[in-house]
């Protein structure tokens, strides 16, 4: 009875995230008068017509490669910004460098959506409202926080030795940064990456209030869009898709990276 | 020698500026202004903001609204928060041992956290459907009727709605953070308990419960800090409604921005929601203090 009893709570808990997702996937492969008449049913044979609907006909194919630009290229300007600061910060004593750090760090504690009427008018007058690289150069920004606490925590771990050997053989402050350090960093990068690029690809608030025009739209808002019209044109099969192309890449790289994440969570989580 | 110094200087100077440029010129100007914004009047076109002083505060006083939404966002930190504590503790503690399920719950705990809270708010707001959603058809099946109006559309069963699916999202991180804060006890204390002749219920309430108050003051926080935070969610599932019955703070401020131009006072209302995230951390963190601890630390001579 004793060992039956956590058992049964794990089945439980198991089938409370897995029948909300399963349904999701089923229905989306389900014809209109399926998904009507038979909710808990298999789909009688594979509707994929569902997904050339989405991705054409509802316009999520062009937000899924905005999407991709956008995480792509906030990661290609936030990873190297944030290792060269959280460099700076792990391994060289100057003053300010306690402010500085603590400044970033309380970057995690603060709802971004707080700031977002005078952001909206300061994009405005930069002139970059509605367009991607003002997007990215905003989600850069709000995502250095994350990025230079955990990499400030690998710099952190580097041996010192394999730095002064570097500057020794005559590398520079930089080049001992780009040849040495950072190579041996790589486990940070692959994990601050990860981390970002799941939050991008689902990030929904900032993208709403600063991309308006329907051809700038990331998939978040192309598929909350749909989700508004297909109440009047009610193709259900349709926007089940679209939810499933957005969360099958963020699964699956879930899946593969399970224990590195949870590990990194947990620590943001403890420290922070 | 000089030069060296010089050159080090210059090195820190160019690695750290492109991220504290990025990060002053988008993150902090913007909270800094947002504190002129809430002083002014102002309807989005430059020539047309006026100096009111505190008048928007004050009218935030007397703005039913955003109290209304305040308690919601408080409703949702208790109903979600105690839902939470209460039911992560039990699965991180079966999720101690070995094998299958284990495996399978470790690597499913996430899945509804890592995918788009859009993706959340959308699927609830099917699950909940009055014709086609699974949990009518759970309901109809055990001989119940479910809400006439459905689920969204009935006053008072919005906001718990909404709670079930934040709920659904959220639970996955706290079971894992207290699974690795049991894993973090150590075997010997868990064994001199059970030396004592402490095991089972006792146990968790003598020896495990107590030693865990470090994560669970960590979970509180967080869950306040998110639960403050709740937008997508609800600005897609019930749009605040009906009747405002569910709105909470940010999709009150989006609505006052947005929707009615009101761009000063929605940025006062951002300035409270910040004083009341401060303030709802710090309480958290006093109230979930280490057991038997005074309120305010002593100093350390």
């Amino acid at each position: 009875m004793r060992r039956l009893a956590p058992s049964a709570l794990l089945c439980l808990y198991i089938l409370g995230i897995a029948i909300p997702l399963a349904w999701m996937i089923l229905t989306s492969f389900k014809t209109g008068p399926e998904i009507f008449s038979r909710p808990w049913g298999l789909p009688a044979s594979m509707h994929w017509a569902n997904y050339a609907n989405a991705w054409r006909g509802a316009g999520l194919g062009p937000a899924f490669i905005n999407s991709i630009i956008v995480t792509a290229g906030t990661l290609a300007l936030l990873l190297p910004a944030g290792a060269m600061a959280a460099y700076v910060l792990a391994r060289y004593v100057f003053p300010g460098r306690g402010l500085i750090f603590g400044t970033f760090l309380s970057g995690m504690m603060f709802p971004h959506f707080l700031v977002i009427v005078p952001l909206f008018f300061l994009m405005r007058s930069l002139g970059l409202l509605n367009t991607m690289p003002g997007l990215i150069l905003v989600y850069v920004g709000y995502s250095l926080s994350f990025t230079v606490f955990v990499l400030h925590g690998f710099f952190l771990a580097l041996p010192e030795e394999l730095a002064e050997a570097a500057m020794l053989d005559g590398c520079g402050h930089a080049g001992t940064f780009w040849r040495v350090m950072l190579p041996l960093a790589r486990p940070g990068l692959v994990v601050a990456a990860i981390f970002n690029a799941i939050g991008l690809w689902n990030e929904y608030g900032l993208a709403l209030v600063l991309l308006t025009r329907p051809e700038t739209r990331t998939l978040p808002l192309a598929i909350a869009d749909l989700s508004m019209t297909q109440h009047y044109q009610s193709d259900w099969g349709a926007l089940f898709a679209g939810l499933v192309i957005s969360a099958v890449p963020v699964m699956a790289v879930y899946a593969i990276f399970r224990d590195r994440i949870i590990e990194t969570m947990l620590a943001g989580a403890v420290k922070g | 020698m000089r030069a060296g110094r010089r050159e080090r200087t210059a090195f820190i100077v160019a690695f750290l500026s492109p991220a504290v440029g990025l990060f002053g010129l988008f993150v902090l100007l913007p909270l800094v202004q947002a504190l002129g914004v809430s002083l002014t009047r102002w309807r989005g076109v430059s020539s047309q903001r006026t100096f009111v002083g505190a008048a928007n505060y004050e009218r935030l006083m007397q703005d039913q609204a955003f109290w209304g939404a305040l308690g919601h966002n408080l409703w949702l930190l208790l109903v979600v928060g105690v839902a939470v504590l209460s039911l992560a503790l039990p699965v991180a503690h079966a999720l101690r041992q070995r094998g299958h399920l284990g495996a399978v719950a470790r690597t499913l705990a996430l899945f509804p956290q890592v995918i788009s809270t859009v993706v959340v708010a959308i699927l609830w707001m099917f699950l909940l459907n009055p014709s086609f959603g699974l949990v009518d058809s759970l309901i109809r099946a055990v001989g119940l009727t479910p809400p006439r109006q459905g689920w969204l559309g009935e006053p008072s069963l919005a906001l718990p709605s909404v709670a079930g699916a934040l709920l659904w999202s959220m639970l996955g991180f706290y079971v894992l953070l207290f699974a690795a804060g049991i894993r973090g006890l150590s075997e010997d204390v868990m064994e001199a308990a059970e030396l004592d002749g402490a095991t089972g219920w006792r146990r968790f309430t003598r020896v495990t419960w107590p030693m865990l108050w470090a994560v669970r003051r960590t979970a509180v926080v967080y869950l306040g800090i998110n639960l403050l935070n709740t937008f997508a969610v609800v600005y897609l599932m019930t749009q605040g409604g009906p009747d405002r019955r569910s709105e909470v703070m940010l999709t009150y401020l989006y609505q006052q921005a947005f929707v009615h131009s009101q761009f000063g006072y929605a940025t006062a209302v951002a300035v409270m929601s910040l004083i009341a995230a401060l303030g709802l951390s710090l309480t958290l963190m006093v109230l979930f203090r280490e057991p038997g601890t005074p309120v305010l630390p002593r100093r350390r001579a």
